[in-house]
């Protein structure tokens, strides 16, 4: 025993948070994405997530439908409302202001949340998951629950994917040399206006997976859902280094994994002391995460 | 013909002023002022309240009204404002519905905004000293215990945990013998919550003769409950006792399910014997035993929940509290002498709250309820569980 759990515990807890952390990871990359090529903050990105996974859970009241069907159309949805979110957001705001669109995507957020509040009375419902019945056990103190596994391994396909798109075709090719250099891209004729809405979309899928993935992973959806993930999510990608995907991923895993472990060793009540401290740690020390190599301390 | 037209004078004139009386009384009206929560995520509580609020003064006002001190009908009449869940926010309220020309107060919903609101009314009645706001508060669903006793003024008709809670593991006890270790669980942030765990279900469970041997705790808004299940599975308890509302009630079941924890028998807490919970996770909760002062088992009750679903509402252990509410209050107000009047609302909200508390007893949906000198209500209650996606009763302790 070290201080009071089997070291098997604390191998459980943090394989645990990992697992659960790949949801956070999702969200980061959103967070990461956007403030990547954009250079600013969608606060409302968490929320259009789940509000995705709402209507997914919408189209699936009214139409039985298969489970991986519901996640795409949450992953659909959610690109829809990235857009809106841009559009009412960030396409008409003057790009120097970066205050009025920060508060703008604020006001998204509550906006959103209160919506969903409205359109369900604030009720949980309940939404698919896929291998929930899975639980593979290793003696009686370890286990690994299907479900995490899955969602692990989807974060992982949807990253790829994202890699893919932004590396290997023409739309992640503009995607980057906007995030670089906007006046250069659009000289070369790249529409700026477009990229940035693209973007959007694209981040709104993977948003909309993340959505779904939590809702599986928790079996239900919730408004109380938006606010701590937004938080998490925000949290993994300024660990991670804002801008980078890599970073998003890393820091949504630390996240989750250092949430777990605390939840454990120090309870519920001071676990999120303890992720707020990493967080002032990395913005004291490392303000661009562990990916941004260019950052620097005034 | 002189006598004959005299005589259908007098009928026109007096026809006439009936009339005039009648339109009268119809005119009349008593302002009941509503609030609780109406936004956020517990928005539900405030809807359904509302919408027995309005079913019940529609019942009363289709029977004619309320009776006033001088003998005419008056209807009843209501407003719901939103607190938000918000102590500023409802002491707001409170103080704009004492500006108004309401007789009495119906709600919070959330213990901490009732918690801090009866602070600001005035503790003792004709106490010179005290400038508290003097306006009677009948709250139908905050439900931490004890709260009543901060004012004179407040008055509340939510079931009483410790009786429910205290019969509940004695009968537990007596049922399953063979049960003798109970895991508890509690959403740490939510207050209703949290006296609930530590003050009622802790302490009754080991006055029963439980062994408690252990405790989880998670907050409101969590979204992930392995580790709090694993802590439960390590314990190896008989019964889980799990002090939480709909959400993360469902939350760890569905957890409990994954981790295959399978104990005995689940207990949970009064506030989650809701459609909520049979929305979020009804095969889940299958079997979880909840002590409850309503269920639809009566032909009042039954008539509270047709017309709560026609007005746009559920009835539950909190809605229903609101239909009773009024019920009495017509009561009150019918026999304290209560006039209804621009210039008396003052003196009827004295009149009312003096009428409340010189009640040992008022009617209710499932029995008589006692009203306690303290103002708190020691109501009927039944303990049901969930099957086959409902709430269905289990058994009638009284």
């Amino acid at each position: 025993m070290i201080f009071g759990f089997e070291p098997i515990e604390y191998l459980q807890a943090l394989v645990d948070g990992l697992l659960f952390g790949s949801t956070y990871a999702i969200i980061a990359i959103g967070f990461t994405l956007i403030f990547g090529v954009m250079d600013k903050l969608n606060l409302a990105y968490a929320a259009s997530a789940i509000a995705g996974a709402y209507a997914s859970w919408g189209v699936l009241e009214y139409v039985p439908l298969p489970v991986f069907i519901t996640y795409f159309i949450s992953a659909i949805a959610a690109g829809f409302f990235g857009y809106i979110v841009y559009i009412c957001n960030f396409r008409f705001i003057p790009a120097r202001n970066q205050l009025a669109t920060l508060l703008a995507t604020v006001g998204m957020l509550l906006f959103i949340d209160e919506v969903i509040v409205h359109a369900t009375s604030g009720v949980p419902q309940s939404y698919p998951a896929l291998f929930d019945d899975v639980y593979i056990e290793f003696g009686e103190l370890f286990g690994l629950r299907g479900d995490l596994l899955f969602i692990f391994g989807l974060s992982i396909i949807a990253t790829a994917i994202l890699v893919y798109i932004l590396f290997k075709t023409p739309l992640g090719m503009a995607t980057r040399a906007v995030a670089q250099q906007p006046v250069a891209a659009q000289l070369c004729g790249m529409g700026v206006q477009k990229t940035n809405a693209t973007t959007f979309i694209i981040a709104g899928c993977i948003g909309g997976v993340a959505g779904a993935m939590i809702g599986a992973s928790i079996g239900m959806l919730s408004p109380l859902l938006t606010l701590p993930i937004t938080v998490k999510g925000l949290i993994a990608a300024v660990i991670g280094g804002l801008g980078s995907v890599p970073g998003a991923i890393i820091g949504g895993l630390i996240v989750g994994g250092v949430e777990n472990f605390f939840l454990l060793t120090r309870g519920v009540t001071e676990r999120d002391m303890y992720v707020m401290l990493l967080l002032f740690i990395f913005l004291a020390f490392r303000p661009g995460g562990i990916f941004n190599t260019s950052a620097h301390r005034d | 013909m002189k006598r004959t037209l005299g005589l259908l004078s007098a009928v026109a004139v007096a026809a006439m002023l009936g009339l005039s009386g009648a339109s009268e009384a119809a005119d009349k009206t008593i302002k009941v002022a509503g609030f609780g929560v109406k936004s956020g995520v517990l928005r539900s509580f405030g809807i359904n309240t509302e919408a027995v609020m309005n079913a019940a003064i529609e019942h009363i006002n289709t029977a004619g009204g309320v009776k006033l001190a001088d003998g005419t009908m008056a209807m009843m009449e209501m407003t719901f404002d939103d607190d938000r869940c918000n102590a500023e926010e409802g002491i707001s309220v409170i103080r704009r519905i004492a500006s108004s020309d309401a007789v009495i107060a119906v709600g919070p919903t959330c213990s901490n905004v009732a918690e801090p609101l009866f602070g600001v009314l005035q503790g003792k009645v004709d106490d010179a000293s005290d400038s508290g706001l003097q306006m009677p508060i009948f709250t139908d669903t905050a439900i931490k215990g004890g709260l009543a006793k901060i004012s004179e003024w407040a008055f509340r008709n939510v079931p009483n945990e410790n009786e429910m809670y205290r019969t509940l593991y004695k009968w537990v006890r007596k049922e399953h013998p063979e049960l003798k270790t109970i895991f508890g669980g509690v959403e740490e942030d939510f207050a209703h919550s949290r006296f609930t765990w530590y003050k009622v279900m802790d302490t009754r469970a080991k006055e029963a003769g439980f062994e408690v041997v252990g405790f989880s705790k998670w907050l409101l808004a969590d979204t992930n409950f392995t580790t709090q299940v694993r802590e439960m599975k390590k314990a190896k308890a008989d019964i889980v006792s799990m002090s939480s509302h709909a959400f993360t009630l469902c939350g760890m079941l569905k957890e409990m399910k994954r981790q295959r924890v399978k104990p005995k028998l689940i207990i949970g807490l009064t506030s989650s014997s809701t459609t909520e919970t049979m929305q979020g996770c009804s095969a889940a909760a299958e079997g979880i035993i909840i002590p409850t002062s309503y269920a639809p088992v009566t032909d009042a009750a039954k008539l509270a929940s047709d017309m709560a679903t026609k007005h746009g509402g559920s009835t539950d252990l909190h809605s229903a509290a609101a239909w009773e509410i009024l019920h009495i209050l017509k009561d009150v107000i019918e026999t304290s002498g209560v006039e209804g009047k621009p210039d008396t609302v003052q003196a009827d909200r004295r009149r009312i709250r003096d009428g409340l508390a010189s009640r040992p007893t008022t009617p209710g949906l499932l029995g008589t309820i006692k009203r306690e000198a303290d103002g708190e209500a020691t109501k009927p209650y039944l303990y049901v569980t969930a099957k086959d996606g409902e709430w269905v009763v289990l058994h009638n302790p009284l």
